[in-house]
Parts: structure tokens; sequence; C-alpha cells
């Protein structure tokens, strides 16, 4: 009972019975139209067929008198069939035919009349069956000879007919609700199902399974459409999710490290009797430690900000073109202590929707990074390159050196929050420096990506304008 | 120097006194938002250094407050929040420097005496001297012991910033912020690279150094 309740609830239900509803009153409209005009045309064709009947015995009155009229009518009364015929002189009595009883007033004036009568019937093999209703349509006139002339139809069939009609009609309405009923309770069903279907996906994917997927089936109809972009968005909360547990584990590696480090210099520091100089030492250390870690802590909660796409107040205007500029202005004397050229090429007035400080941050990465990991090769003066161009509605802001490069099968992991690569492990610096810039680059709707720049590598922030 | 903190966290709050303290200033302190308003409100204090999250009263209304009756007193906010939008809040507030959560005490101290030098005159001063080297505000100009120094505009700006603040240590945030308009640390030491330059500009050829690096802290000049 709940059952059809709950499916009484369901839009489907609803529509498919207002459909039903409208489908048979349209049906009832179109059958009684159709029914009453066939019953009109084949009374209009009786009508036509007595008409011509009638003229034709005329004729016979007029060219063969009394006579030819009495012996044609007399066959054709003989005939088996719906003819219904009357010969009668003017005080009303009958010289030949095979219809009785036929009302007075008939017999007295001109014209169609349709009326009951008790007949011997027009079918021979239904002699018996005296005492017979009849409904004739008949067409009564006065011959030029004088007689009466009555000549009609039984249509008692029709009648038949149109019950018929009327029958099928019924049968027909009960079909078209049946098979309506039937067809709205499948569809129903099958959006229930579907919709079913999603909503155990979501029970299954609350109570924490995420890596759950809705169906999609092959009809790619728009509930494959909702499924998909359902999908996708559970996709995207899972690598959020993902993303996070990786935080996790790596705020546990990242900053747990560097924690006991501090606290075991401090014990040390602490056990050293003596004091004075050692004791200072290992009390600077710790601070400079502490420091790095909350410079740590500092970037990856601006990652954490800048994946949940929070800061999108801090928008505004951007002359990307000034940014680069004033960062390269910044480290330009930084890479000319380490020996290596600095070039920029970056195209004037590139400007965007975007956070300012945050694509600053993002370049000022890339060149740490470049500067950090800068290993000359041989034969080469070492460069770093900074470009911004803007093209085909892409804004692209790149720092290029011309070093050893990134084994193209790791650059994609080089982007990953945390990962380094093996070689440089062991180096410090947060590595969390290109997490950033991808967090940025995503924040913008945009990508970041590390392509190679034969010899080295060029980082690429790949934003739309 | 008088100070009044409004800091709700008592460990940091006396530890912060202490090392105020001994670096020579008297500090006052408030535990809740409605006692640190009424302490700002009703005596004269040079700095007030004001957490953003406090019980009773919010950090950011006590500075609209002061600044609605027309207080002009130098506020620090200090906050665990660290962001751009946050500091623009803080600042729009009417606080007058930003420093985000954990901090260190030198960076503190130097941006608690930076901030108090705001409110003397020295503010629309046109030219700065420290010892023979004067710099012009209008002309642009630097010499040194009568001797013309061409700095680069960024050179130029960082210069006046250190002489503005004359015989106080700024640290190297402080520079980032205020004369590249950055606000992150970063990595490298793009600033002592950029210190080094402008020394070997400033001090190079002259018997008293005047740039100084002040470890574990900052920079200062002076005589």
């Amino acid at each position: 009972m709940s059952k059809i309740a709950q499916l009484w609830r369901t839009t489907t239900v609803r529509l498919t019975a207002i459909f039903i509803l409208l489908f048979v009153i349209f049906s009832i409209l179109l059958l009684t139209f159709l029914a009453y005009q066939s019953s009109i045309q084949i009374q209009q064709q009786q009508t036509h067929a007595i008409d011509r009947e009638v003229e034709a015995l005329r004729n016979i009155d007029s060219r063969q008198g009394v006579r030819g009229i009495v012996f044609a009518l007399a066959r054709l009364a003989s005939q088996p069939g719906p003819g219904l015929y009357y010969l009668g002189d003017n005080s009303g009595l009958q010289i030949v035919g095979n219809i009785d009883n036929i009302p007075q007033n008939v017999l007295e004036s001109e014209g169609v009349f349709s009326f009951d009568y008790n007949g011997p019937g027009f079918d021979e093999q239904d002699v018996n069956a005296e005492g017979r209703e009849g409904y004739a349509v008949v067409r009564s006139l006065v011959l030029d000879s004088g007689l009466r002339l009555v000549v009609g139809r039984d249509v008692i069939e029709r009648r038949g007919f149109t019950a018929i009609v009327f029958q099928g009609f019924f049968y027909a309405v009960i079909g078209i609700l049946v098979f309506s009923v039937l067809a709205g309770v499948i569809t129903s069903r099958r959006v229930l199902k579907r919709i079913d279907a999603i909503n155990a996906t979501s029970a299954k994917i609350m109570s924490g399974n995420l890596s759950e997927r809705i169906p999609v089936t092959k009809a790619n109809d728009e509930f494959d459409t909702l499924a998909t972009s359902l999908n996708a968005m559970l996709d995207r909360i899972e690598g959020l999710m993902q993303g996070l547990k990786e935080v996790t584990d790596n705020v546990a590696h990242d900053l747990k490290t560097p924690l006991t480090r501090l606290r075991t210099k401090a014990e040390a520091a602490l056990r050293e009797s003596a004091g004075g100089e050692t004791q200072r030492q290992a009390l600077e250390t710790t601070i400079s430690e502490s420091d790095k870690l909350i410079k740590t802590f500092n970037a990856l909660l601006m990652i954490a900000r800048a994946e949940a796409g929070a800061p999108s107040g801090a928008f505004a205007d951007v002359d990307v073109s000034a940014v680069a500029a004033d960062v390269a202005e910044l480290y330009e004397p930084v890479a000319e202590e380490q020996g290596l050229a600095f070039e920029t090429a970056i195209a004037p007035d590139v400007r965007l929707r975007a956070n300012r400080e945050l694509i600053g941050q993002a370049i000022v990465n890339l060149i740490e990074n470049a500067l950090k990991y800068f290993e000359p090769a041989e034969g080469r003066a070492g460069t770093i390159r900074i470009a911004v161009r803007s093209a085909g509605g892409r804004v692209l802001i790149e720092v290029a050196d011309n070093g050893p490069g990134i084994p193209a099968e790791d650059r994609a992991r080089v982007v990953e929050r945390f990962v380094r690569l093996e070689k440089s492990r062991t180096e410090p610096g947060s590595g969390l420096g290109l997490s950033l810039v991808n967090a940025v680059a995503r924040l913008h709707k945009g990508e970041f990506r590390i392509e190679d720049n034969a010899p080295g590598v060029r980082a690429v922030i790949d934003l739309p304008a | 120097m008088k100070i009044l903190l409004i800091e709700d966290d008592r460990e940091a709050a006396s530890y912060l006194m202490q090392a105020l303290d001994e670096a020579g200033h008297v500090t006052h302190h408030a535990s809740d938002g409605e006692t640190g308003y009424a302490m700002a409100s009703s005596m004269d204090y040079d700095v007030l250094i004001v957490d953003r999250m406090l019980p009773r009263r919010d950090g950011l209304s006590i500075v609209e407050s002061l600044r609605a009756e027309g207080s002009k007193t130098p506020v620090l906010i200090l906050s665990a929040l660290g962001e751009v939008d946050d500091r623009v809040t803080g600042l729009r507030a009417g606080g007058d420097d930003y420093l985000a959560k954990p901090y260190a005490f030198t960076e503190l101290l130097a941006r608690v005496e930076v901030l108090a030098r705001r409110s003397s005159p020295s503010e629309a001063a046109t030219a700065y001297e420290v010892g023979d080297l004067k710099l012009d505000r209008l002309s642009r100009k630097v010499e040194r012991e009568g001797e013309t120094i061409l700095l680069q505009p960024r050179e130029f700006r960082l210069l006046e910033y250190l002489m503005k603040n004359a015989g106080k240590v700024v640290t190297r945030t402080m520079l980032l912020e205020n004369v590249w308009d950055y606000h992150f640390d970063p990595q490298t030491n793009v600033i002592d690279v950029h210190m080094s330059r402008l020394r070997s500009k400033i001090d190079k050829g002259h018997a008293n150094p005047l740039l100084h690096t002040i470890r574990g802290a900052g920079y200062m000049i002076r005589e």
C-alpha cells in the first residue's frame, strides 16, 4: 500500500494520470465524432438509394401504368434484403408490398418518415420471426396514377451497428485506460528505479564509501546526464578528500619530523650543564627550526585556502605583467648572486581577474624552485627566464631554466603536494611550493604544468583570461 | 613606551609583557575585549596590541570604536587568521599593522617600535638624515659626505623606509611588506641580497658603516 502511496507521490505518476485523463477525454470526443459521422454517412447513402428507387418506380408508373408498377413492386417486395415496399390505393388499402401496419400519418402525407413496425421481416430465412421488431426509414408519396407508394429500408441493422460502434467504443476507452495506466506505472517505475539507484548510491556515500558511483546506462538520457555530472562532482569530492588525507599524512610527516627535531635539540641543550655559548647556539637553532615550521604551516594553510577556493573576495583586476615584473626585480639579484643569468620576456599590460597576492606568491615559488634546484648543465651558462604573455584567451606565466630538466614521467608527480623527486628528497625546503602554484592555478580555473624546455624545465601557469 | 596589550591567552600575554619589559617598555594587559576597550579609551598609550579574537568583545570592533572616537593611537592587530583578506579587513577596521600568529617576538617588537614612531611628527618630513647620509624625498637624491649616490627606484624606497625608521630594527618581512607590498615569507634570502647591494652603495669606502644587520631580527640604519 505504501508502495502505491509512494508511487502516487511521484511526479511521473501524477503527470501520467493527467495525461491519461486528457487522453481518454480526447479519445471519447474523437470516437463520438467518428461514429456520428459514419452514421450520418450511412443514412445519407440509404436515403439516396431510396430516392433512386422511387425515381425508377415513378418512371415505371408513368410509362407502364398501374399494371407495370404493381408488377415491379411485387417483384421488388419478394426479393430478400432490407428493402421495404408498399403500394396501396388512395383509400389506404394495400395492393402489394412486404410491410404492414404502416402508421396512418405516413399513408396520408408525403415525405421521409421513420417508424417502428412489426413486420414479417425482410429475411426469407427468417419468415418465422413473426412480430419481429423493425425500424423503417421510408419515403412516402402519391404516384401520377394516384396510387400511394412507400419505399424504404429496414434500418434495424443500423441500430445494431450503432450499438456495436458504441460497444467497441466502450472497450476502446477501457483499453486505452488500462494501457495508459500500465504505461504510466511502467515509466514511473523506471524513473523511480533510476532515482532509487541515485538514492541508494548517495546513502552508501553518506555512510562513508566515497568511491561509490551512480550507475550510468547506455540510454544516454537525462538521468545519465544527471548521473554523469553527479559522478563528476563525486570525483571532485573524492579528490578533495584524498587531498585532505594526503595533507593530514604530510602534515604529520612534514610537521612532526621538525617538531621532534626541535624537541630533541631543546632537550640536548637542557642537558648541557656548561651553559653559555653551546646553549645559546642550541636555542638559536631551535628558533630557526620553529620559524621553518611556521613557514611550512603557513604554506599549508595557504594551499588549503586556495584549494578550497575561498579567497575569491580578494579577486580584483590584476596587472599580471606588473606583478611578474615586480617579482622578477625582487629576484634578479638573487639569481645573479648564484651566477645565473636572469631574463624576462614580459608582455606589457596582461590583465586578469585574480588574487594578486596568490599570483605573486605562485611566481615567487616557481622562481625559488628554479633557483633552488638549478644545476648548471655542462658548457652552458645557467639562465632563468620569466615570461608572461596572453595567447588565444589564455594568460601564460612561465618560468623556465636551462638546467638538467625533469624526466617526463616525473613531471606530473612534481606538482603533487610534498612529493619531491627522490634525488632532492633530502634537500632543504618544505616542498610545498609547487603544490601551492598548482592550487593557485586551479583557484583561477587554470592549470599548472611542467614542460620540457629542451634543455631544462619550463613551469607554466596557464590561466583563462 | 607605554603599551596596552589586549590578549586573552594569559601565558602568551605574560611572556609578551616580560619581553616588552626587557625591551624597556611599560605594558598593561587586558584579557578580554570589554576591559581592553575601557582601558584603551580611558588611558593614553603609545601603541595598542590587540588580539583579533577576544572574549566579550571582538578585537576589530574595539579598533573601530576607538577610531570612531577619534583616537589616533597606533594599533597592531594580532591574529591567527593570516590570509590576505583577513589582513585587509584588519587594516580597514583601523589597524595600522597586522601580524599573524605564530610570530617571532623580534618581529612583534620591531613592528611595535616602528608603529609608535608614527605618532611622532617625522612622518611628514621631506628629508631624512642619518649621520653623514642624507636622503631628500622630494628631489629623490641621496648623498653621503656630499657625494651623490645613484640608486635604483626600489633601492631608494628601501633606503627611505630604513631611514624613516632610523635607529629601529626593521625585519625582512616588514621590508617585503612596505617596500615591495608583498605579504609572504620568501624561502630564500631575497631581502639579504637587496640589502647587500644597498650596503655596497651606501657604506663602501666609508669608515663607519651605517647599515647594520641585527642578528636574528633584521636590519637597522644608525650612526
